[in-house]
């Protein structure tokens, strides 16, 4: 597997096109870099959303992976201006969810109730980034065939979360090595390794 | 430096064919300049980001909105990612520094650095067939080439056996063998489905290991190791397994004594003496000192990439020649060709889930063309090839907001299924008005005209097309595959990073650039031997034939400044 397929798979994995990674078609001109609104608060929230989607078993998570971190540049670097407010933004919101279930922060609630709030943010991003999709879809077509760019409304902010998530775990050494395997200079090739049923699967290359 | 900057050679350009021109050239012991128009890298210490991994990127090798902004050209395709354009790598042209105007779009990706594109070409290395050579001349297409198959076929072989061409022998007319290394593997799933597909077309359509430039055995002469299977060819090779100018032919140049290497010089002219015919010299510019300089020499070979070379003769027009040097027969800068591609099919492959894969192999299959061949007749000429491959994928299927432990342990594991995905390259036709000029208006940093570009796919491409996308859909069906989904993702002209022609080769002064032997008609002591030179496209990856034409031209050309004729 390579990069391109990791991409794929994200996209599939949360039913949206990676955003930050669209290419040609996403972007704005302006090339947007803010850091503010990071703060190390935000970093470790978004370190315990991950390790909800990826958690440590016997192997490390995703935060164990840092993903927190790898968010922040990320956003900072990727995403467009508009993204990128709605990410900070979603940031409140995922703590406002919280408090509504369960009147705790999220970093309050224990490891079951995190687990229970972003399956019902997965629940509501679905249909959420679907009606978007359904809105744009013909400005993002005539964008497309026009070859121009498109800033479409931003997805949902727990889809975001996840996609950088799975990213930013898999591509992580510990994610590729430990959880995944790797090796940097495999010497010859086999087209026909005999596999088992658990043996781990192979690091998507650069 | 001899003195008066004075050079038996020059060599315009250090890509695949600069590389091979400096070699031939040096080896038959003229003195040469190689003049480059990026920077000076060194092999191996220099391919700084090669050995490194995903999460040493910061953005893991994503492209970022700056990225974006910077490189408005670069950013229409894969060639723009994080660890191909940071500070410690960074091979392809600067797009805001190098700026092109497009009456139509085209996607030109342009690599200046020494080694140019050999550092960041696909590798695959097929010969055309006797049929490329003569369809124009057959179908009343463009102009006959001036050479036909067998001409070239002992070339072929000569640039083959020094670059070293890992691949099988087929027995095939339609892509002639060569001279090879041990061929990689096709691995399991490859191998069933060219089985299948061997079976079902009763031996009319074939399968197999895509014949690439990356060496499978040691070639110790040359202080290359063979192909370790880390696919990070783009990044520079640090076992010197995949062929470049810089693993390769520079430093069998350097070798000789007789190469001199001059890096941020960007040629802008030539001069031409009318009264001996010839051009006398070559002018260039400091890219960092805006210094210019003059270089002579008697023999000139302009290799400064296709739409480059015919941009240095455009540019270096003279009352003799007021459309630039080699206009006369109204071609230069006409013809400009492609390989029309992205579009084909992939699938699911099922029953090979006790089977995984070993190692990152750096080419995938080939099927060669069997379109408008023996009894094949469309409603199109020419045709196209595929290139892909199977591979087992990562990922059990989970159940929708599955999250958690159980969802790691599910991406943990390839996937049950395999996939298979093959993508057609098409032959485009040369076409008059498909052109680029010299820009009256718009000029680059250094005050130069830049290039601009009117170019598109014609009814001919179109159609073919279509055979492109529903052949594949067959194929892959016929072949047991599963959910097969054809696709077209769209094509813009330059895509393939194959461009040809503008100085095209011919029988006659009248209607071409150069003769057979790649020297200008209307200065027999410049030869152009990259892809400008290209009277055909044939549908198979081009730079094998730049190489042998080069290395065919070279020994021409050395023979006649012996025989005093040039």
């Amino acid at each position: 597997m390579n990069r391109r397929d990791l991409i794929k798979q994200i996209a599939l994995l949360t039913g949206a096109a990676v955003i930050g990674s669209e290419g040609f078609l996403s972007g704005c001109k302006t090339g947007a870099k803010s850091e503010a609104g990071f703060t190390a608060e935000n970093i470790a929230l978004l370190n315990e959303v991950g390790e909800t989607i990826i958690p440590a078993t016997h192997t490390p998570g995703a935060r164990a992976a840092q993903v927190g971190e790898f968010m922040k540049r990320f956003v900072t670097d990727c995403y467009t201006q508009k993204e990128q407010n709605a990410f900070i933004k979603g940031i409140d919101d995922l703590n406002a969810a919280c408090k509504k279930m369960y009147n705790k922060s999220f970093m309050e609630a224990d490891a079951i109730q995190r687990h229970d709030l972003l399956v019902s943010l997965e629940k509501e991003a679905k249909p959420f980034n679907q009606q978007i999709e359904d809105k744009e879809k013909d400005l993002r077509a005539a964008a497309k065939k026009a070859a121009k760019e498109f800033d479409g409304t931003p997805k949902h902010y727990y889809t975001m979360m996840k996609q950088m998530t799975l990213m930013g775990f898999f591509t992580s050494k510990t994610g590729a090595t430990e959880t995944l395997r790797h090796i940097q200079v495999p010497g010859k090739y086999d087209g026909a390794l005999p596999y088992k049923k658990g043996d781990r699967a192979w690091a998507e290359s650069l | 430096m001899p003195e008066n900057n004075t050079y038996d050679a020059i060599v315009v350009g250090s890509g695949i064919s600069g590389g091979w021109a400096a070699k031939e050239l040096t080896e038959k012991g003229l003195k040469v300049l190689l003049l480059e128009r990026g920077k000076k890298i060194e092999h191996v210490k220099d391919y700084k980001n090669t050995t490194k991994e995903v999460w040493d990127f910061p953005d893991r090798n994503s492209v970022t909105q700056q990225m974006k902004v910077d490189y408005p050209v670069l950013k229409r395709d894969y060639a723009l990612k994080e660890s191909t354009i940071d500070a410690n790598w960074s091979p392809w042209a600067s797009d805001k520094d190098n700026p092109y105007t497009e009456t139509k779009r085209f996607d030109w990706f342009r690599g200046y650095i020494l080694g140019g594109r050999s550092l960041l070409w696909g590798r695959q290395s097929y010969r055309f067939n006797k049929w490329d050579f003569e369809a124009n001349a057959k179908e009343g297409i463009g102009t006959d080439w001036p050479v036909r198959y067998d001409e070239i076929a002992p070339w072929y072989s000569y640039a083959e056996k020094f670059a070293g061409i890992q691949g099988s022998k087929q027995g095939l007319e339609v892509l002639p063998d060569g001279e090879y290394l041990p061929a990689m593997e096709m691995n399991i799933v490859e191998k069933d489905i060219a089985e299948k597909m061997k079976e079902h077309y009763k031996g009319k359509r074939h399968m197999f290991i895509g014949r690439s430039a990356n060496i499978t055995e040691p070639k110790p002469e040359q202080n290359r190791v063979n192909c370790q299977y880390r696919n990070r060819c783009w990044y520079g090779c640090p076992f010197g397994a995949t062929f470049s100018s810089n693993s390769a032919t520079l430093p069998v140049a350097f070798n000789t004594g007789n190469l001199t290497l001059e890096t941020n010089k960007i040629v802008t002219k030539l001069i031409y003496d009318k009264d001996k015919k010839k051009a006398t010299a070559v002018e260039a510019l400091d890219a960092e000192t805006n210094k210019t300089y003059t270089y002579n020499a008697k023999i000139i070979f302009l290799c400064a990439s296709t739409f480059n070379s015919t941009w240095i003769l455009m540019n270096s027009a003279t009352d003799t020649w007021p459309g630039g040097l080699g206009s006369s027969s109204g071609e230069l800068g006409h013809n400009v060709m492609d390989h029309h591609f992205r579009l084909g099919a992939g699938g699911k492959v099922s029953g090979y889930e006790d089977k995984y894969i070993y190692g990152r192999r750096p080419t995938g299959i080939y099927i060669p063309r069997f379109r408008n061949i023996y009894d094949d007749k469309r409603d199109y000429l020419r045709g196209f090839g595929y290139q892909g491959g199977a591979n087992r994928g990562r990922g059990l299927e989970v159940a929708e907001f599955t999250i958690g432990a159980d969802l790691k342990a599910a991406l943990s594991e390839p996937s049950d299924d395999w996939s298979i995905n093959i993508t057609a390259f098409g032959e485009m036709l040369p076409y008059h008005d498909n052109k680029i000029t010299l820009s009256k208006t718009r000029k680059d940093k250094w005050g130069l005209p830049v290039l601009d570009f009117d170019v598109e796919i014609k009814e001919n491409e179109l159609k073919m097309r279509k055979d492109m996308m529903a052949d594949a859909e067959e194929m892959l069906t016929i072949a047991g595959v599963k959910n097969v989904k054809a696709y077209d993702s769209g094509y813009a002209p330059g895509m393939g990073i194959h461009e040809m022609g503008t100085a095209r080769m011919g029988r006659d002064p009248k209607s071409s650039v150069l003769n057979g032997h790649n020297q200008v008609w209307d200065a027999p002591n410049v030869f152009v031997t990259d892809g400008s030179f290209m009277a055909s496209a044939s549908c198979v990856n081009p730079s094998l034939t730049y190489m042998a034409f080069t290395a065919r031209a070279a020994d021409f050309a050395v023979k006649e400044l012996k025989k005093g004729n040039i």
